[in-house]
This record gives C-alpha cells, sequence and structure tokens, in this order.
C-alpha cells in the first residue's frame, strides 16, 4: 500500500512540478543574490576609493591635509561658501566637519549621481576622518581597539561542563525546522489523503479489503517518504549554495565541529517531533475524512497553520521568561506543545520532567486523534458529498 | 474459515438498524447457503444497500447477528471476497493495470499473478490495448469490465454484487451474467442485488424481496411465485374455451385461450375437465406470474407515489 501510494504520487507530474518549482526558485534567487552581492561589494569598494574633488571645513583639527590632498580634498574655512560651490556644480563635494565629530554630526554635501553613487561621498567623508585618526593615533593596533573590532570567545559552564552556547542551541533546533518543514509541505496533503478515496467512490472496496486502520498508517508513511524526498530536493540547492558559494552570498561561517549534540535534548527533540507529528497528522487526516471536497477540507489548513506558528507570537517569553504563565499554557496545551516545548528544548529551559509530560501527552493525544481519524474515515467516507458530523459517527 | 456442512455462508439473524430515531431495518432474517446464487431484491431505499453494508461491517449495525463465513466479516480475516458495490469508482488518474495490480496486491496475489491475471482478463474483456491509459481515459463501459475484473481476481469464495448490471450496455451486461454463470460453476455463492427480475428468475436458486426494511418473500424463486403469483394456462384448441367454475378466462380466441385456475383447482384437473368435456386441447402450458409482475404488484403502489 505504501509503495503504490509512493509511486503514484511520484509518477505525478503536477507533484514534481511543485516540488521543483521551489528549489529552482531558491536557486534562481541565490544566482541573483549572488550577482546582486558581487556587485554591490564591488562597488562599495569602489565607493571608498572614488576619486572626486571636494572641500571641508575642519572645526575638529582632526583631519589630516596631506591625506585630505590626496583624496583630492582642499580646505576652506567657510562652510556656507563650501555648501553653495557643490550647489552650483563647481565642485563634486563639501565635508563640514564639526568640532567634535564623536558626538556631532559631519555634513556631507554633494552634487547628486543617484541614490546608490550618492553614497561615495559619505564613504570618502568617512575614510578620510577614519584615516586622519588613526594617523593620530599613530598606532593600527590600538587605533583597531578604538574602533571596537575586538573578537571575543565566551564560554559558560554547568555542573562542570561547556554548555549555553549557540552550539547547544541548534542542534535540537533541527527537529523544530524538519517539524516546520513537514507539516509545511505535507499538511495539504495529510488533509486531502482520504479525499481521493471518496471523491473516486473507491471507499466500500478499499474498506472490505483493507483494515481502514491499515490504509490510515499507509497513506501516513507513504507521506512521511514523500516528505523526505521532497526535504531532499529543497536542500540540495541549498546545500549547494553553502558550500560553493558561501563566499559570494556573503553567508556566515558556521564551524560544524561547534555543534554540540548531548544525548539528552537531542533525544527529548526526536521524541517530541514524533509526537508532534502524529497528533497533527492525526487531526488533519480526521478533518479530511470529514470533509466531502478537497477544497472544503483546505480551508481548514489555514487554522492549523495558525495553532503552528501560535508559539511564535511569544517567542521573546519562551527565551526570556519560560516560567511565565502563557508560556506554561503554551508548553502542555496539546496543538501548542509541540513548538513550545522544541523552542525551550533547545533554550534549555525545558528540563527533562516536562519533557516527559510533553512527550506522554503528544503520544496519547496524537494516539486517540489517530484513532478518532480511523473512526472518521470508516464511517464518513462512504458519505461522499456530504459533510458528516463526527456526532453522526458515534452514534453508529 | 471452518463452515460445517450444511451451514450457510451468509448469516444474517434479527438484524435491525436505525439512523438515529430512523429505522431503516426491522427484524431481517436470512441465510445464503453456500455454492448457491441469492436474488436480494427490493425498491429503491428499501434497505438492500445498507444489509449489504451492514453484512460487510461498513456500518455497524444497531443490532442482530450478520455472519459471513460463521463470524462477523473484517477485511483482515482469510475471506476471499469480491464485492461490487452500488456507489463504484476506481483510482482515476491511475493507469488500468496499475490500479488492477494494486487491487489484487492487496487481495493477496503476488505482483506476477496479479499482473498476469489482470493482463488475461483485459485481454478477455477486449481492453487490453488500454492498459496503460489512465482509468479516466477510458469509456465508462470499459471502466466498470475493469471494476468486475477487479471484483473477481481473486477467486472470491462469496461474490456480492449491488446493482451489478447498472449503468451497462447490453453487451456488457451480457458479459457480466456470463462471468456470474463461470463463477456459480465454480462454485462460488453469489448475492446479487439487482432489479432485473429476468436475471434473477434466470440464475437465482433463491430471493428475498425487501420493502420498507421488512422481508416480504424469502425462499426459491418458484415459492415465491406461488406465494405471490398464480399459475396462468396458455391452451390451444379448437373452438371456443367453455366457461367454468374451476377456472377464470382471461383471453379467449377462436384457436387459443389464457385460463387461471381458481383457488382449489389444480392445472391437471382443469385439463381433466376440458378433456371430459370434449374440448379438443392440442397443447396445455402452465405459466407462472413472473417475479417481475409480482415486483410490481408488491411495489407498484411505491413506484406510482416516486413517479407522482
Amino acid at each position: 500500500m505504501v509503495s503504490f501510494e509512493v509511486s503514484r504520487t511520484l509518477k505525478k507530474k503536477k507533484f514534481w512540478l511543485g516540488t521543483l518549482t521551489v528549489p529552482f526558485a531558491i536557486a534562481l534567487i541565490l544566482g541573483l543574490s549572488v550577482i546582486s552581492n558581487t556587485t554591490t561589494a564591488n562597488k562599495v569598494d569602489t565607493q571608498k576609493n572614488a576619486k572626486f574633488s571636494f572641500t571641508y571645513v575642519d572645526a575638529s583639527g582632526l583631519i589630516n591635509s596631506a591625506i585630505a590632498s590626496a583624496l583630492g580634498g582642499s580646505e576652506i574655512t567657510n562652510s556656507s561658501l563650501g555648501v553653495a560651490t557643490v550647489k552650483s556644480a563647481k565642485i563634486a563635494a563639501f565635508f563640514n566637519y564639526p568640532k567634535n565629530p564623536a558626538t556631532e554630526t559631519v555634513g556631507v554635501f554633494g552634487i547628486d549621481k543617484g541614490i546608490f553613487d550618492n553614497g561615495k561621498y559619505a564613504a570618502v567623508a568617512t575614510q578620510l576622518l577614519q584615516l586622519s585618526v588613526i594617523n593620530k593615533v599613530g598606532n593600527k593596533e590600538i587605533a583597531t581597539l578604538i574602533a571596537g573590532k575586538v573578537r571575543i570567545n565566551s564560554t559558560s559552564f554547568l555542573k562542570g561542563k561547556e554548555s549555553g552556547s549557540i552550539g547547544d542551541v541548534i542542534p535540537p533546533m533541527f527537529f523544530l525546522l524538519i517539524f516546520y518543514l513537514v507539516l509545511l509541505l505535507l499538511g495539504n496533503q495529510m488533509l486531502t489523503s482520504t479525499q481521493e478515496e471518496k471523491e473516486n467512490r473507491v471507499t466500500e472496496i478499499i474498506l472490505t479489503t483493507l483494515n481502514p486502520n491499515t490504509l490510515i498508517l499507509g497513506k501516513i508513511v507513504s507521506l512521511f517518504v514523500i516528505g523526505v524526498v521532497q526535504i531532499t530536493v529543497f536542500a540540495s540547492p541549498v546545500i549547494l549554495g553553502y558550500t560553493f558559494f558561501r563566499k559570494d552570498l556573503r553567508l556566515p561561517n558556521i564551524d560544524l565541529s561547534s555543534l554540540n549534540f548531548h544525548a539528552a535534548p537531542m533525544i527529548i527533540g526526536f521524541l517530541l517531533l514524533v509526537g508532534g507529528f502524529t497528533l497533527f497528522t492525526g487531526t488533519l487526516v480526521a478533518v479530511g475524512a470529514i470533509m466531502p471536497t478537497a477544497k472544503e477540507a483546505s480551508n481548514v489548513f489555514g487554522v492549523v497553520m495558525a495553532l503552528l506558528f501560535a508559539p511564535f507570537w511569544v517567542i521573546s517569553l519562551v527565551a526570556s521568561d519560560p516560567s511565565s504563565l502563557i508560556v506554561q499554557i503554551f508548553t502542555y496545551f496539546p496543538y501548542s506543545a509541540t513548538v513550545t516545548a522544541m523552542m525551550r528544548n533547545g533554550l534549555g529551559s525545558l528540563g527533562t520532567g516536562r519533557a516527559s509530560i510533553v512527550i506522554a501527552e503528544l503520544f496519547i493525544f496524537g494516539f486517540l486523534v489517530l484513532k478518532l481519524a480511523m473512526r472518521l474515515f470508516r464511517y464518513g467516507s462512504i458519505e461522499y458529498s456530504k459533510r458528516v458530523s463526527p456526532f453522526q459517527i458515534f452514534r453508529r | 474459515m471452518d463452515l460445517g456442512r450444511g451451514e450457510p455462508l451468509v448469516h444474517v439473524q434479527d438484524f435491525q438498524m436505525s439512523f438515529g430515531s430512523t429505522k431503516v431495518i426491522e427484524n431481517l432474517s436470512f441465510d445464503v447457503q453456500q455454492g448457491e446464487t441469492f436474488g436480494f431484491l427490493g425498491s429503491n431505499g428499501s434497505g438492500k444497500t445498507t444489509t449489504i453494508r451492514s453484512l460487510l461491517g461498513i456500518y455497524q449495525a444497531t443490532s442482530g447477528t450478520l455472519h459471513i463465513g460463521g463470524a462477523p466479516f473484517a477485511p483482515d480475516r482469510n475471506i476471499s471476497l469480491g464485492y461490487l458495490p452500488e456507489e463504484r469508482g476506481l483510482y482515476k488518474k491511475e493507469a488500468t493495470l496499475d490500479v488492477m495490480v494494486y487491487f489484487g496486491r492487496l487481495k493477496g496475489l503476488s505482483k506476477v499473478n496479479a499482473v498476469n491475471w489482470s493482463m488475461n482478463f483485459l485481454e478477455r474483456v477486449g481492453v487490453a490495448s488500454r492498459a496503460k491509459v489512465r482509468l479516466d481515459k477510458l469509456s465508462s463501459g470499459e471502466q466498470q469490465k475493469v471494476q468486475l475484473g477487479i471484483t473477481i481476481m481473486n477467486d472470491p469464495l462469496l461474490l456480492i454484487l449491488d446493482e451489478p448490471t447498472k449503468g451497462f450496455d447490453p453487451v456488457n451486461r451480457r458479459l457480466l451474467m456470463e462471468i456470474i454463470e463461470e463463477q456459480r460453476t465454480a462454485g462460488t455463492t453469489v448475492l446479487m442485488v439487482t432489479h432485473q427480475m429476468e436475471e434473477v428468475e434466470r440464475l437465482c436458486d433463491r430471493v428475498l424481496l425487501l420493502k420498507n426494511g421488512v422481508a416480504r418473500a424469502y425462499g426459491t424463486v418458484s415459492q415465491v411465485q406461488d406465494e405471490f403469483g398464480s399459475t396462468s394456462i396458455d391452451i390451444a384448441l379448437s373452438g371456443e374455451i367453455p366457461t367454468s367454475d374451476s377456472y377464470r378466462v382471461l383471453r379467449s380466441n377462436p384457436d387459443d385461450a389464457r385460463i387461471m385456475a381458481n383457488v382449489g383447482n389444480s392445472p391437471e384437473s382443469i385439463l381433466k375437465e376440458l378433456v371430459q368435456r370434449g374440448v379438443q386441447v392440442k397443447s396445455f402450458m402452465e405459466k407462472k406470474t413472473s417475479l417481475d409482475e409480482i415486483f410490481i404488484q408488491i411495489y407498484g403502489d411505491e413506484s406510482i407515489r416516486e413517479a407522482g
């Protein structure tokens, strides 16, 4: 049953059209981004070294006249005159350095060359001031420190072991990413998974050939397999982009060796993923079983997605005050528990005890909802074009 | 499945079905013996499909016993069943052969056997060239043939056909009848829901007529005819038929007549009487009331109300 469901989905042109559109779009965006960023970076570099004639007033006394002259500048004493010459296009730009550039604004005036090219004036004004100050300090290293360009390596300890770094947070959060990906990719398909039997009027033959529980479980497994295929297809351009075009895309260099895979949060994350997947899948299948058409079933999808993203409305609280009442409610309410618990697990505020409660809750609710879905499918799917009330089903 | 000799394959006892406050079936009981062909008749809405679905576990009976092979039916019991529902369909966007093989595999055939059986069947019904074509590209008649193939592909022990000829043209109807005949010959038990009385008379060993959820007639075709119908006699003779208290003349022509025996008079005694009265009888043929006429007799007022 699984192989039939998987193969007939993979054989559909519409599936590949939808699946490949996303990575194709990603590749297109990445490509445009590469071109755009490369061009921009080159232009920004060019701007710093742009050569044009300018005048300046230096009330601070910091500007080095030799450096200014090398950059094309000459000092004047009248700022009004400086602005006037730019206005009349006699000179390209005028810089007005105040008495205290650290607290006051440097005035930059230039002939309009377009919004991007206008940036060269500020770039040169800044460059001139920085080079002049470095020259005054006389020591490049001290000047770097003054500029705040300091590299820090932070380490914290818990119970004698290193912990609390971003390297601890990221690995458990992978499960959250997988959870969202799977539901976003497959949610609608789960909702409409039993619609085909209904719409094709195959239900009665299926119910007398196959245990409906087997059918539902088979569909869930096949959806999971299809999801893996889709994720692989989506991930490929991202991985290729990171591996070969990281610098061009200006992506941060993630040092994978700094990721810490601790057993407890990883196991908890995995169990939360499975429990949450069971609960949401069961819910979507149950809803699909009572809806007469795929279109009506899809209307419910928006509501489920809202529940899925609800914990992000309180993400700042989850990080800063996980013991708050709102976060507690989100942690234990079944439909927000998965995401909230996964976030807390990654951030280290969940704990084994609370995790156990949430995991048990997810599996119990998930199991109950799946049983409900099977019953709803069994008795609801032969109503074909009618919407079925769950109460009707329970009366049978 | 462990049925004793003589035990019915299908056993329904005191079956009641209600949907909410609406009683649909009331105290229905019947058996279908192994190897027999059983006709399940009734007007639209009389409860036939509800009974079939309850028998197959698709509906849960309000009360009563519904057994196939000595126990309630479940797909994971080892009973080879072929079911052609009234609401029928297939995975229309899939290739014909793929769908047949899928159902064959679900019914326990190996992939090779499922493919071979399907291709042989498609050859027989003239659809082999469309094996790789999507089902929605086939004509409705071709789709019905495929559906029929799926129904019988696992050599079922029990064949349940709900309005099997619905939507069939005469050619496909004949094909279906041939296939049912073959299944009967092979020993398959057939439970057939139908309105086609000529098929019932031809194929069925016993019948049950259902009206408003209640069995109105149950037995062999002959028994039902005897219970609800009457016997008319077609006589070829010289001259006119004389009047008599033993019979009622339905039609009288110079050389033939149709009479109906009055209660208490058998066709044999009437023939004897005619001969004794000097009537030259050339031929004397009994004719029972057809099931069609009995059906109209029982359901006729409903049909008039529906048509009205």
